[in-house]
């Protein structure tokens, strides 16, 4: 079931929390909502939930008008972050109430709870209260609860935000392998951009109430489309940086310092001032400054160094004062040490340069 | 679509039904009262020029004030005595607050009598030997009876703030150069006085709205509750001046008071210490054992109207005169088997009371938590009126506004259940809408996401996790209606006796053994809800922190 929503605004008061919003999401999508708490994530999926009124404009699940339908007649199935599961029922009864709402009874509700139980291998917790279960199990039972209805779209709010690291890698897992077997169409709510990254299909990055950019997560991350994409979905040095004149548009003309190159544009920047995005892993680092005549290498001195095991974070500093933060990885990636001095090179290939 | 009126929606106009109801039933009778004391001339001049009004309204406050003094005075220690040391006989101070709560204040003053009155046990017991004890009528029996009825909500909230205080404060302290004595004086008593006040002060209101033992143990001192039910009796509902006059002076008093204790606390919050309080240590020695003898004297006296009213309910009796050492079942037989209405009637009244009360409360406590609209802060500001209006005060209420006209209900049984209703309103809204702040909202945003329509997970989601703070507000609902009198007294009408009026009655004609008899079956009717709810239902009755008001 695909959803389309078009002019759609929610207001809390007077203020708009969300204003003029479209989006399409293709039925069986992995699409997840980032963004920082407060920029209307949450918010934007309640309202698709139902719980919270659409002020204007349209939601389709796949041609029929949900606007004004109340939550409980969406046909959704809803993960929570606190988990929501009823304290004085138990997991079996938890993940039944679905199906009785249904008017499922008997053998049938038996084995259908039973199998989406152990598909979250919680079979045998079956009569447990949710107390006397782990914050992973309670999350798994959530979801059982929430995919045994076999909804036409299934809606998570921050599930793993709860959970400690390791868990949260499980639960992910979990995750992501129920969607893929039932190809529901899915909205996932996260500020987490590794979350993100890895689990959707497609990702829309949020901020104040607005949807800066909607891509594939490696569209995503390799060409930002603005400034706070690009900082927001992983580390990014940011240099401000004027635009050569008459050039080609896609391929600018950038300087800064001593370097000259030809960066890659995602659009338009306006008055030739713009911001030349390097992330961190996209630099490489030699041992001295060369004086070789490459354009595209700036020298500096290393002043922070942090070893990380699969890759080692330096911070350096270079000549104008700036401070480049540089990720090696690879073969003795640690072999630079603080205070020393060494040269940046810049791959024009990844450089991105974005409107201010 | 503006979901402060949403019109098309169910609770809205619950909401709406619920504010009619409280305002006719709360509201509208206390506007006639102080309307009443304004009419035919008004009452406030005649309070202002006659010397009795003045003199019962001082005595009146004199009362609370010293009553609030010995209470203190008796429940700090105590307190402070529980929560910090373990010694032998510890585990009966545990009873108290169930003590003072399943002994009607009617029983007590009764059983009081019974020991140090005229003709009392104790005070022939000693004018056998020559000894003339003073009048228990007046000042003595007054504060006596009261403080060893009231010291129990001092102590209640002096234990919890004393084991919620932090003792690495008081370590802090003494590690600066404090002694240790110092360092309790200096620290603790800052931290726990909010408490100590609070409690004082609700003692205060009411020893103001006392109804049973100010008439019953009052005599020759005049007394504001007093006064005012007498201008109600002899003024009936037609022409209400004084009573309703003297009612608004009862309501200025307590209102004054509660807004004391709203500052003290909201004064206070800061000062609420999350803190693990020092474990009891063990007293051994001589002063173990003089402080286990205080605490137990305590304790001993105020199960002295438990034993009592056994030994009286059980004792033949001629007319009023007691035949002490004569067994008999006579006295019983009378409450159960020759006149068993009063006994039915509390049954049938209490029971209506608790169903309605929890219902309304339960459903009206949801709007205002989970359901909030433009009506729903009114509900929780009226929900608390009750507080400030004693027994009598609310009858006159009631009487002055359903005696004739719209609604008249004076002369059925359902103005006593209605009295009973509105009196325990507010503690049943607290204990609910408590528990629903603990109910998270995603929670029932879950069951209506697995497509249970909203009133259906009320029902189904919500209901049943309230269930537990339900059941004990039930219990307490009950216990406490059963015991009711100064209402019911005011809007009773022949054959609509309950246990306390009929105990009422029999005292005043010195009909001691037949009182203990209904004294001891009311007991038993409040005990046994209580006794099953915490043994077969594991029932925390008493951390509900519900402060009761006088029967």
């Amino acid at each position: 079931m695909s959803i389309s929503i078009s002019g759609l605004a929610v207001s809390y008061g007077q203020a708009d929390v969300i204003a003029d919003l479209d989006l399409r999401i293709d039925e069986g999508n992995f699409f997840t909502l980032l963004g920082p708490s407060g920029c209307g994530k949450t918010t934007l999926l309640r309202t698709i939930a139902g719980f919270v009124p659409a002020a204007r404009g349209r939601i389709l699940f796949g041609d029929v008008d949900v606007t004004r339908l109340p939550a409980h007649k969406r046909d959704i199935g809803m993960v929570f972050q606190d988990y929501a599961l009823f304290p004085d029922k138990t997991v079996f009864e938890n993940v039944a109430y679905g199906l009785r709402a249904r008017g499922e009874r008997g053998a049938v509700l038996e084995g259908r709870v039973m199998k989406a139980l152990e598909r979250v291998d919680l079979g045998p917790f079956r009569s447990r209260k949710p107390a006397a279960l782990s914050g992973g199990q309670r999350q798994r039972v959530a979801l059982a609860r929430a995919l045994v209805i076999e909804p036409q779209v299934l809606l998570m709010d921050e599930p793993l935000s709860n959970l400690d690291a390791r868990l949260r890698l499980q639960v992910r897992e979990t995750i992501m392998e129920l969607q893929r077997e039932a190809r529901i169409t899915t909205v996932f709510v996260t500020h987490d951009q590794e979350e993100s990254l890895s689990m959707s299909d497609r990702i829309g990055v949020m901020n104040k109430g607005r949807i800066e950019q909607i891509g594939s997560p490696k569209e995503i991350y390799a060409t930002p489309a603005t400034t706070f994409v690009a900082d927001f979905v992983g580390a990014a040095n940011r240099i401000p940086v004027t635009l050569g004149q008459g050039a080609d548009a896609t391929r600018p003309t950038v300087r800064f310092g001593d370097v000259v190159l030809r960066a890659r544009c995602a659009g338009p920047v306006p008055n030739g001032e713009g911001v030349l995005v390097l992330r961190p892993e996209d630099l490489g680092m030699d041992d001295s400054p060369t004086t070789d005549g490459a354009a595209s290498s700036l020298p500096g001195s290393v002043i922070l160094r942090q070893y990380l095991g699969a890759r080692t974070a330096y911070k350096v500093r270079l000549g104008d004062g700036s401070v480049l933060a540089v990720d090696l990885h690879g073969e003795d990636h640690d072999r630079f040490s603080a205070g020393q001095h060494v040269s940046v090179s810049v791959n024009p290939e990844k450089a991105l340069v974005l409107a201010r | 679509m503006n979901r402060m009126i949403d019109v098309r929606s169910v609770w809205f106009w619950l909401s709406v039904a619920a504010l009619v109801i409280m305002f006719v039933f709360i509201v509208y009778p206390i506007i006639n009262i102080v309307t009443s004391s304004f009419s035919n001339g008004g009452g406030w001049s005649q309070i202002l020029s006659e010397q009795r009004y003045g003199e019962a309204i001082a005595n009146s406050l004199m009362l609370a004030a010293i009553v609030t003094v010995a209470c203190t005075l008796v429940g700090v220690p105590l307190a402070y005595v529980t929560a910090r040391f373990r010694f032998p006989g510890k585990s009966l101070i545990v009873f108290l607050p169930l003590i003072t709560l399943v002994i009607p204040e009617v029983i007590a003053a009764q059983t009081w009598l019974m020991m140090l009155g005229n003709n009392g046990l104790i005070t022939r017991f000693f004018r056998e030997y020559g000894i003339i004890l003073p009048s228990f009528y007046g000042w003595f029996g007054l504060v006596t009876s009261m403080t060893f009825i009231y010291y129990t909500y001092v102590y209640i909230g002096t234990v919890a703030a004393i084991s919620g205080f932090d003792a690495h404060l008081e370590e802090a302290a003494q590690s600066l150069g404090s002694s240790p004595a110092r360092a309790r004086l200096k620290v603790m008593v800052p931290v726990i006085a909010p408490a100590i006040l609070s409690g004082a002060l609700l003692v205060f209101t009411m020893v103001i709205g006392n109804f049973a033992i100010s008439i019953i143990l009052g005599h020759q001192v005049q007394l504001l509750s007093v006064m005012t039910y007498r201008a109600a009796v002899s003024e009936g509902g037609v022409n209400p001046v004084m009573q309703s006059t003297l009612a608004s002076v009862s309501i200025l008093i307590v209102m004054v008071v509660l807004f004391i204790n709203r500052w003290i606390v909201a004064r206070g919050r800061y000062e609420v210490v999350q803190g693990r309080g020092a474990p009891p240590s063990a007293l051994r020695g001589l002063e173990g054992v003089l402080i286990a003898l205080a605490a137990g004297t305590v304790v001993l006296i105020s199960m002295l109207p438990m034993i009592s009213v056994i030994l009286g309910a059980f004792t033949r009796a001629r007319g009023p005169v007691m035949q002490w050492g004569t067994w008999t079942l006579e006295n019983m037989e009378r409450v159960f088997v020759t006149a068993p209405q009063p006994l039915v009637n509390s049954l049938v009244y209490a029971g209506l009371a608790t169903c309605i009360g929890i219902s309304f409360s339960t459903v009206v406590s949801y709007m205002i938590v989970k359901k909030r609209n433009l009506i729903t802060p009114l509900l929780d500001y009226i929900s608390v009126v009750p507080l400030a209006l004693s027994g009598t005060v609310l009858g006159i209420g009631l009487i002055i506004s359903f005696h004739t006209g719209w609604l008249p209900l004076t002369g059925t049984a359902s103005i006593i259940v209605l009295a009973y209703v509105v009196r325990r309103l507010p503690f049943g809204m607290r204990n609910a809408s408590s528990t629903l702040y603990n109910v998270p909202n995603s929670i029932e945003e879950a069951s209506i996401s697995l497509g249970s329509p909203p009133f259906r997970t009320f029902v189904r989601v919500v209901l049943p996790m309230m269930a537990p703070a339900i059941a004990a507000a039930a219990v307490l609902t009950w216990t406490t209606s059963v015991a009711e009198l100064s209402a019911s007294i005011l809007v009773y009408s022949g054959g609509r006796e309950t246990l306390p009026i009929q105990i009422f009655r029999l005292l005043d004609s010195a009909l001691m053994a037949y009182a203990s008899a209904c004294g001891l079956t009311l007991i038993g009717v409040i005990l046994l809800p209580i006794m099953i709810a915490i043994k077969v239902f594991r029932m925390d009755l008493f951390g509900v922190g519900k402060p009761r008001s006088e029967s």
